[in-house]
């Protein structure tokens, strides 16, 4: 059983895209359509609205946290074609960097693992994967992977820079994986890395129907080996795994769902995949030491308890 | 004959239109239809063309801009073509004069007649929709003319100052029949009488900076919709002069237009960066409902075919005029990601969602009127598109799942667990116990695995308690079997021997006394079976030097295993180490001072039980030799339990299982694998804000590549307070300068290591130095008067 523990009225104007809580799960922000980022302090069951970030002009897609060795930075991403890097300093939020290269909608943006430095990628509804990297002195840079997916991109995800992988290459040190996953309105899932400064495709994985809504690649933690999440419009999740000795990817259909799956969302630990599908449902997977994927939990929205304290709790914001 | 058959035209929507285009040859600024929307004209700088509109296509009918001279008159900059008389167009040039068109006229040159009232730019024409004689002209130089065209004079002028006029409207003739609505460019929406230019009858701003256009309404007169520069769309109510709706566009909205037969749509284009059409729902402010985004470059006029809802032309700088149908439209809502989920370090999962249930919020301003019209019973389509607005962030709490507990235990064993400081084997009986106390039998029954596996020898230090001597007794044959495989450890103390030697129980060490009995003797104690003599012995048998030899061994114990809580000692293996008589034991000992001092030892055991039975001693012997002789690899079994920790996401286990077993196991586990626990895992406790803990971790990993991490940005820069150079051998002694940079002021000294200074008189010495002055004196030592006390 898993229960509603809390629901927080954001005031959002308008349909919220997304949330994300911070490296500390202490933060949470979330973007709407209403144009506006907000942030709230999630301490002990009180929400506390810290920020209301304006500055885009259209519906704010997704949100991303740094790592907080560079701060309290949340990137943004939105339907105006513009990716704003929001940044605290001293408890007030301002923005920091805005970049406005894309020819249409940007619907993903992801904060690559710290180790690899200050770096950002961006997905757009024109086709391109942008790779944005601070320089340490106030300005970044940007790459670009045109024409990634045809029609579209919609989701961008990072690869751990201490990938499995890495253990199983040449003798002495691994170095630092940068790879990305992209996942498009092609029906395609590609893996990219960089190689000599130019971004390359590295795979491409075909096995959905419908556009590609979320890509997330699992963190490793202790994991022998790479998986990618990818859901589709198609209403399928599909596992991608890849056990480092080749460059071969095996897929296994999680679930087809009974309506189109938006987003995933993997544990910390890498071992517990949170889906979220068109009928307000999240469910929690796992899988089991026979490799096959389980339900472990299935909430409707709405159905978990909200006690008499909790809602008052909400209306107070 | 004809007319009959437009009006029947009229009614009825084409049976198949279909999106397509032409190049009109040049940039089109503004386009305007006929009256059934078969013809559409087409204008721009050096664009004047008449197109028919069939379902087959744009077919090019009059090419106006012809003639002897090609002026700016032929550069419209707006267009109208009259609602009634089908064959008169009007259009706006760019240097102010406005033209009639007859196309009626039988030579080549269409030209009916110019009137050259304005100075500037007009910015818009606009026909009465039944006075088909009335033409209104606005322009830049800030005056509105109402144009008689049978009369070919002006009829009168409207003016509010110099500010210019962006745009103007007849009201719809059947709503508001003499009224029409002027903005301009300060913000300012103007509702005139055409009867009366002394003044508008009403005044208001509508958006800050420039209004780029205005709309009536079709069929609600109190409607009325405006946009401009701040990228907003605004819909008011004329009669209580409220803004009830404000749409968010995402550039400078140059033309609006509302749908025809959909109370809530309006159609857009930009002035700037968006190309597309974007078709809104007044009540869904963000997002638009329908978008075409054929165009290439901006969109310069829209207007829907013949007040088809399902029919748009649209004309663009890229020189193409478009016919869009509905059915091709983007629907931006339908696209976009109405969910969010995300999963917190806590195994918190957050949810965000819209609620179709149709929990309005009253934080909106327009609220009230939203509820209204969302309760409006409809099956039409744009009302599913609105229904989906409103928002709830949901928080679910899967604590309550089983496999996904919150990671509290995580934040818990990190912080009880014990990494160092005490045996092995306490260490992990404690981490068990903490495992257990957090219900994780699997981990708590690891930790007890090998706090038998890997338990060190050892003698009671409190023989008094024959619980605890068996659970050692029991840890001890297992130990054996490790020291099978480690043979590292074989060196003996020498102090340790030469107590035991010297120990008065190393009499009773007789050959008889053979190995299998003291097998037996100890698998008796394994089997749980205490020996009731046990505390007669330790009673009875030689107090005295055996409290001693107790102490020893507790001292020796210390030496041996117990690496001391200071990163100053490292573990000191060659020392060592009472299982290493053990490990000598079963092959007949080798080592001569181990094999002694094993016996001492065991002797003290054996005097225990003279009286055991002799044939039990034989069985359990060979109980003995079972558990003990197999080569048993468990090394390999425990690295495997590691790893499989780590692949179900547990990183903390293997962590601190390598850490407490140290060179027990490390050796068996490649060191990247390690690094890669030690990494993930100082990064869990990072997200836990568990600093400390990690900092603990990094400093016990004995990784290079960890040890690291805390070690960057330690180093300190001086430089010497006489010549300001920095000090690069010692931070004492300037090489540049060669002079001693710090004295300490009380001993007169160089300060080699910490100096202490007054951040008021900025003198100072040697810590401890300084310390004891101040414990007596309030004053500085120096004598310069100062009262450092209180600085």
């Amino acid at each position: 059983m898993v229960s509603v523990m809390n629901s927080i009225d954001t005031a959002h104007e308008d349909m919220i895209h997304d949330a994300q809580l911070d490296y500390y799960g202490t933060k949470l922000a979330t973007c709407s359509s209403d144009r506006s980022v907000k942030v709230f302090d999630v301490k002990g069951g009180q929400q506390r609205l810290v920020t209301d970030l304006r500055g885009h002009e259209g519906p704010v897609w997704q949100l991303a946290w740094a790592h907080p060795m560079y701060g309290n930075l949340i990137a943004s991403c939105g339907y105006d074609r513009k990716v704003i890097i929001w940044k605290e300093t001293n408890g007030t939020w301002g923005k920091l960097y805005e970049y406005s290269n894309h020819d249409s909608s940007v619907n993903s943006v992801c904060f690559a693992p710290h180790e690899l430095g200050l770096v950002l990628a961006c997905g757009s509804s024109d086709g391109s994967v942008s790779i944005l990297s601070s320089t340490g002195d106030g300005s970044w840079d940007a790459k670009k992977i045109k024409n990634a997916h045809t029609i579209g991109c919609n989701a961008v995800s990072w690869a751990p820079a201490l990938s499995p992988n890495a253990l199983f290459e040449q003798s002495g040190r691994p170095s630092l994986v940068k790879k990305l996953v992209s996942g498009g309105c092609d029906n395609l899932v590609k893996i990219w890395k960089e190689e000599e400064g130019e971004w390359i495709e590295d795979q491409k994985l075909e096995g959905h129907s419908d556009w590609v809504r979320d890509v997330a690649w699992a963190p490793s933690i202790g994991l022998p080996k790479s998986i990618i999440a990818s859901c589709s419009q198609d209403c399928r999740v599909i596992i991608w795994t890849n056990d480092g000795t080749s460059n071969n990817w095996s897929s296994t259909v999680l679930n087809k769902f009974k309506d189109v799956v938006w987003h995933l969302s993997w544990s910390i630990t890498g071992n517990i995949l949170a889906v979220s599908g068109g009928d307000n449902k999240v469910s929690l997977w796992k899988e089991t030491l026979e490799g096959q994927w389980v339900c472990i939990s299935d909430v409707k929205q709405g159905q978990g308890q909200v006690t008499e304290g909790q809602s008052q709790a909400s209306r107070n914001l | 004959m004809q007319t009959v058959q437009k009006i029947v035209h009229d009614r009825v929507t084409p049976s198949n239109p279909k999106t397509m285009s032409i190049d009109c040859g040049g940039i089109v600024s503004t386009i305007a239809q006929n009256r059934d929307g078969s013809q559409v004209v087409v204008g721009g700088r050096t664009v004047f063309k008449i197109f028919n509109v069939d379902d087959e296509g744009f077919e090019e009918k009059h090419n106006l801009r012809v003639g002897k001279h090609v002026n700016l008159n032929y550069c419209a900059a707006d267009i109208a073509w009259n609602h009634i008389d089908d064959n008169i167009i009007a259009t706006g040039a760019t240097n102010g004069a406005v033209v009639i068109w007859d196309l009626n006229k039988l030579s080549r040159c269409k030209q009916e007649h110019v009137f050259q009232e304005h100075k500037r730019t007009i910015n818009r024409v606009s026909f009465h929709d039944t006075e088909h004689r009335c033409l209104l002209s606005a322009s830049q130089d800030g005056s509105m003319k109402l144009f008689d065209l049978r009369k070919k004079e002006v009829g009168l002028s409207f003016s509010m100052g110099n500010i210019s006029i962006r745009d103007v409207q007849f009201g719809p003739s059947n709503l508001s029949y003499f009224n029409f609505a002027a903005a301009d460019e300060n913000g300012n929406l103007m509702i005139w009488d055409m009867r009366r230019n002394e003044r508008c009858e009403r005044q208001f701003p509508a958006h800050s900076g420039p209004v780029f256009s205005v709309n009536w309404h079709p069929e609600d007169r109190t409607l009325f919709a405006t946009a401009g520069r701040d990228k907003t769309i605004k819909v008011w109510d004329l009669v209580k002069q409220k803004c009830l709706h404000t749409i968010y566009s995402i550039a400078s909205v140059a033309r609006i237009k509302w749908r025809p037969q959909r109370r809530y749509h309006i159609a857009s284009c930009s002035l700037l960066v968006d190309c597309s059409i974007n078709i809104w729902d007044v009540r869904r402010p963000y997002v638009p409902f329908a978008t075409f985004d054929n165009h290439k470059d901006v969109t310069t006029s829209i207007i829907f075919k013949n007040k088809d809802p399902y029919v748009m032309l649209s004309g663009s700088k890229d020189s193409l005029l478009y016919q869009h149908v509905f059915r091709d439209a983007k629907r931006p809502g339908e696209e976009l990601v109405p969910a969010g989920v995300d999963v917190s370090v806590h195994g918190l999962v957050g949810h965000a969602n819209s609620n179709k249930q149709g929990k309005l919020n009253t934080n909106l301003d327009s609220g009230g009127l939203m509820a209204g019209l969302l309760h409006k019973k409809s099956t039409d389509r744009h009302d599913h598109f609105v229904d989906v607005a409103p928002y709830m962030q949901v928080f679910l709490d899967t604590g309550q799942v089983v496999p996904i507990e919150e990671l509290s235990w995580m934040v818990e064993s990190a912080k009880r667990y014990l990494l160092t400081g005490k045996s092995i084997e306490e260490l992990c009986k404690h981490n068990a116990q903490v495992s257990l106390s957090l219900n994780r039998g699997q981990v708590a029954q690891s930790w007890f695995i090998l706090s038998t596996l890997f338990c060190t020898n050892q003698c009671d230090i409190k023989p008094q308690h024959p619980n605890r001597t068996t659970s050692v007794s029991v840890s001890r044959h297992v130990d054996k079997s490790e020291n099978d495989k480690n043979k590292s450890n074989k060196e003996v103390t020498v102090d340790t021997d030469d107590k035991t030697v010297d120990d008065g129980t190393s009499g009773n060490s007789d050959d008889e006394i053979d190995d299998k009995e003291l097998d037996s003797r100890l698998s008796n104690i394994a089997r749980g079976q205490i020996n009731p003599d046990w505390d007669i012995f330790f009673g009875d048998g030689e107090p005295g030097s055996f409290d001693l030899r107790a102490m020893n061994n507790f001292t020796a114990n210390n030496k041996e295993e117990w690496i001391l809580p200071s990163e100053a000692f490292h573990p000191r293996h060659e020392i060592l180490d009472r299982e290493a008589l053990s490990y000598t034991f079963p092959h007949g000992g080798t080592d001569p001072h181990a094999h002694l001092a094993m016996e001492n030892e065991l002797s003290t055991s054996v005097v225990t039980s003279p009286n055991v039975d002799q044939s039990s001693n034989e069985v359990l012997t060979t109980d003995m030799r079972l558990v003990q002789c197999p080569d048993w690899e468990y090394v390999n079994i425990v690295t495997d339990m590691l790893k499989n920790f780590a692949s179900e996401g547990d990183v903390q286990t293997p962590v601190c299982m390598l850490i407490v077993l140290q060179d027990k196991i490390r050796p068996y586990i490649d060191v990247e694998l390690e690094e890669d626990w030690f990494l993930s895992y100082i990064d869990l406790l990072g997200r836990f804000r568990l600093w400390t803990i990690a900092n603990y971790v990094i400093k016990l990993s004995n990784l290079p590549q960890i040890s690291m991490l805390n070690q960057q940005s330690t180093t300190i820069h001086v430089n010497c307070n006489t010549c300001t150079r920095p000090l690069h051998r010692s931070s004492w002694l300037c090489d540049r300068c060669k002079t001693i940079t710090n004295h300490c002021c009380i001993c007169h000294l160089p300060v080699k290591g910490l100096f202490l200074w007054c951040q008021g008189c900025s003198h100072g010495g040697h810590l401890q130095h300084v310390k004891d002055w101040f414990s007596r004196n309030a004053e500085c030592p120096t004598g310069c008067g100062h009262i450092c006390e209180y600085a």
